[in-house]
């Protein structure tokens, strides 16, 4: 038996850990200077399988450790603790357009992390690692409770925090895509927070009436985590991404029942017709569908479809009239909405309206739509389908990988921050 | 009643004093009166990691609570019979208003001084418990859930209502991410296999538990998460088995297929595999090591004998069934038995006796100094001895804890001083001996130094 395989030792700690948490990759007893690649491996829901490596050269003492030591190569390179995952791409053969999507947030994500010899790009599957261990990334803390919610003819999906409560609150609300996304509610339980996603654009409701949800839906969502006897009653937040900034910026703005404590909007506009109901709105855009440019890929690029900013004060938002806090995180290089754009004019209508201080925007240069939970891959532009076409187009969302990954940390940990200091 | 023009010193000053417990004043106040910006957030409670193995430290930390605010914190968790087993801690905040278990000292409760894990080691069966309860595992596949809460005030949390301020909830698991669990019946050997995540080839142990028998499997899970291919294998106790129940009807022939399955195995080194051995296990780990023609490459002995407890019904090593000869069986004042003068040298079946002196390879031996169901003094004496007069001491390793009783089992887990042994023809409860806070300083202790003896034999 090769003496090398049976010593050299790999660990990966917390092998157990939260999707947002860091994680420690230690090589170890192999020898001083050895040239090794160290190699992450996943299959998502969808059975495609994700890699990512960087490669290593041991220390004096025949130790790697991924969080000190630099990537020399690879599909990261440098002292990237976390390269392993945010540098998942589809393995070589795999059909274009994917994107990684946790829809199970009751089981982990499970990566397989290795150690090859030499500094190996491909071919990983013919080879024989020299050690290999299993990672769990988990969107859901132990005893943090999933509670599927239908009252009131809502498609949602409520997490509590394990403990006595009560605890605040907070309304997730994702894109144009619809269907009921929940790991972001998981992780925010996860840390504290009574978190309620909710399916606005595919509940069972439109599926079975063929027609699109009201404002009240919206405010029933908010009444159903109101008075919900282990949330804070007066300590809710929104949070939405894409076409839920939409939603998230009309009720902080409008509702005579959504009274929020604070907003976070992801990737956003505040151009929308003012008095639209929620298929209005997605109308609005249909209509301005002819401003759709296409990159050389054939990626559809719908950022231009809500630009020129209107000056028509009807065909946007009032944020002037805002009376919570609003964290805005943009990406300088989003392609898909003119996020930048509609932050700075957001800014200049609380400057004029004097309330401002209101107001902090985060924005990444080289940031794409996408500013998702940290430590998953970025999808520069992938295969999507709004609920109002029929058909599938490559959408081109944006970013570049580094730069993306880099905002994706920084804007969790922040909105993290925010939510703590408006909501505790 | 309080009124609400109270300045904070005098507020600040009757909360040391004890007369204003500090929540529900923070509570009542929260509008009359301004606090500093530090009293806002509510208490958390946070536990790293709060996915675990069994033998990782967790790391629990109060935060966000007024300076040297008196807590409580209180573990809970039920074993698979369904029993409630708790501990708690009595903690003072410093004057950041935290507390962190791997820092600050206890002053009361289940346990006293800096216990990073007392919470784990120190649970204990809940007041109105049944007797004798010991606390195993049976499914290693899932993972201990235990919550624990922070509590205002220093309060005995089975006795007296208090405010749970916050809470955590943590598991603990046998199995790492990717080992796999694989029931062996095979060449008559009943066991089970734990195999670590990835391809190997991992070098191997061979885990023998003691006369309580069936197969526990918890230590070889734990063994395989640190990357040994381990097989526990059972030998009485057990449905699979051939023979009445209450003896040992395999011999020298079943435990050599056990160690050459393991050898044979192609994602196991066969030239790296270690026997370890509790209790009766001690004894067949030596018979193996000495009579059987097997070569492993290091031994664990603990808290075991030399020689068998039971008389030998043939020179394989079958025995009589365990209840036949109680003569050195003694019992204390409450009819609780203890075995261990049935191990003691002299009172051993002499034919049985291992030939200590044809071990080849190194040994540690593991001793409880309060073990009260193994003569494990004597034993490691005897053994020591043996080794000495032939000029083998240097593969001899010893390692011996006062206070530490007969189980002497993977870290942080509760010592049971006595437990249910039998229930027919009587029931009977048999003593191991222990004492809550040194068997818990053992267990850690020997298991690392475990981990690294056979790192140093296996691995390198």
């Amino acid at each position: 038996m090769d003496r090398k395989q049976c010593c050299v030792k790999l660990s990966v700690q917390p092998s157990r850990g939260l999707m947002d948490e860091k994680f420690i990759v230690l090589v170890q007893n192999v020898w001083p200077g050895f040239q090794l690649t160290v190699h992450a491996l996943h299959q998502c829901e969808d059975g495609h399988s994700w890699e990512a490596f960087g490669h290593y050269a041991a220390d004096a003492t025949g130790t790697v450790n991924v969080s000190e030591d630099p990537s020399l190569g690879g599909t990261y390179s440098g002292v990237e603790p976390m390269g392993l995952l945010w540098s998942l791409r589809p393995v070589p053969g795999s059909k274009p357009g994917l994107r990684m999507r946790k829809m199970n947030v009751q089981t982990p994500m499970e990566v397989t992390i290795s150690v090859y010899q030499g500094h190996q790009t491909e071919g990983f599957v013919d080879q024989v690692p020299l050690a290999g261990v299993l990672v769990e990334r988990w969107y859901m803390a132990p005893g943090v409770r999933r509670i599927p919610i239908t009252e009131g003819g809502l498609t949602a999906t409520l997490f509590l925090p394990p403990g006595p409560g009560p605890f605040p609150g907070l309304l997730d609300l994702w894109g144009g895509g619809g269907k009921l996304v929940e790991y972001r509610a998981s992780l925010l339980a996860s840390h504290g927070i009574a978190s309620l996603a909710l399916d606005y654009l595919t509940p069972k409701i439109t599926i079975e009436t063929r027609k699109m949800v009201g404002i009240e839906y919206f405010e029933t969502a908010y009444r159903v985590l109101q008075q919900h006897p282990q949330v804070f009653s007066s300590r809710i937040a929104m949070l939405g991404l894409s076409f839920g900034t939409s939603i998230t910026l009309k009720m902080a703005a409008y509702s005579e029942v959504v009274k929020l404590r604070c907003a976070v909007c992801v990737s956003g506009s505040h151009v929308q017709p003012v008095d639209g109901s929620v298929e209005q709105i997605l109308g609005y855009f249909h209509k301005n569908g002819g401003k759709t440019r296409f990159s050389e890929e054939n990626e559809a690029i719908w950022r231009d479809l809500l630009l020129p900013i209107p000056t028509d004060s009807s065909l946007k938002v009032d944020v002037g009239r805002l009376q919570c806090p609003l964290l805005l995180v943009v990406g300088e290089d989003d392609q898909n909405w003119p996020a930048y754009e509609s932050a700075m004019d957001m800014k200049e209508m609380m400057e004029r309206a004097g309330n401002s201080h209101l107001l902090t925007i985060l924005s990444y240069p080289n940031a794409g739509h996408l500013i998702e939970p940290p430590y998953t891959p970025h999808a520069r532009s992938s295969f999507f389908r709004t609920v109002n076409t029929r058909e599938k187009m490559m959408a081109l969302w944006g970013g570049e990988t580094v730069a993306h990954s880099r905002a994706q940390e920084d804007a969790w940990r922040k909105t993290l921050v925010f939510l703590r200091e408006n909501l505790f | 009643m309080l009124r609400t023009h109270m300045t904070v010193t005098t507020i600040r000053q009757l909360m040391e004093m004890k007369i204003i417990p500090c929540f529900s004043l923070h509570r009542k106040l929260a509008g009359a009166v301004r606090w500093r910006s530090s009293y806002r957030q509510p208490p958390v409670l946070i536990a790293a990691p709060a996915r675990a193995l069994i033998d990782e430290q967790i790391s629990i930390k109060g935060r966000f609570l007024p300076p040297h605010c008196p807590v409580t914190v209180h573990s809970q968790m039920h074993s698979e019979d369904g029993d409630l087993w708790e501990a708690f801690a009595h903690y003072n905040a410093d004057a950041d208003g935290t507390v962190s278990l791997t820092r600050d000292h206890s002053v009361g409760g289940s346990y006293s001084g800096c216990e990073p894990m007392g919470l784990f080691w120190g649970l204990q069966p809940a007041p109105g418990a049944r007797e004798g309860l010991r606390l195993r595992k049976k499914n290693v596949e899932t993972p201990y859930v235990v919550h624990v809460s922070l509590l205002e005030g220093h309060v005995s949390p089975s006795e007296e209502q208090s405010n749970e301020l916050a809470a955590v909830t943590t598991e603990r698991w046998y199995m790492a991410p990717g080992v796999r669990r694989i029931e062996i019946c095979q060449d008559g050997v009943v066991g089970t296999l734990f195999l670590p995540p990835g391809t190997g080839p991992f070098p191997g142990m061979l885990d023998l538990w003691g006369m309580g028998g069936g197969l526990v499997e918890y230590r070889s899970a734990l063994f395989a998460s640190r990357g040994y291919a381990s097989l526990s294998v059972a030998y009485i106790g057990h449905k699979e088995l051939p023979g009445p129940q209450n003896k040992i009807n395999v011999g020298d022939s079943y435990f050599k297929s056990a160690f050459h399955l393991l050898q044979d195995h192609h994602q196991v080194c066969a030239d790296r595999i270690g026997i370890i051995g509790l209790s009766f296990g001690v004894y067949l780990t030596l018979r193996l090591a000495t009579n059987i023609g097997v070569k492993p490459s290091c031994l664990i002995c603990i808290n075991g004998p030399v020689g068998s407890t039971i008389k030998l019904s043939d020179d394989d090593g079958r025995t009589e069934n365990f209840e036949g000869d109680q003569k050195y069986w003694m019992y204390d004042d409450q009819g609780h038995v203890s075995f261990r003068a049935v191990s003691l040298p002299a009172n051993l079946s002499p034919e049985s006796k291992v030939k200590i002196e044809n071990l080849t390879c190194p040994l540690m031996y593991i001793v409880g100094e309060d073990d009260l169901s193994s003569s494990s003094i004597e034993n490691a004496d005897l053994i020591e001895e043996t080794l000495r007069a032939a000029g083998k001491s240097q593969l001899f390793t010893r390692l011996s804890y006062p206070g530490a009783g007969h189980l002497i089992e993977p870290p942080y887990s509760p010592n049971s001083r006595a437990s249910l042994w039998s229930v027919k023809p009587k029931k009977l409860i048999t003593l191991w001996g222990g004492h809550l806070a040194p068997h818990a300083a053992a267990q850690e202790d020997a298991w690392k130094k475990i981990l690294d003896f056979m790192e140093n034999n296996l691995r390198q």
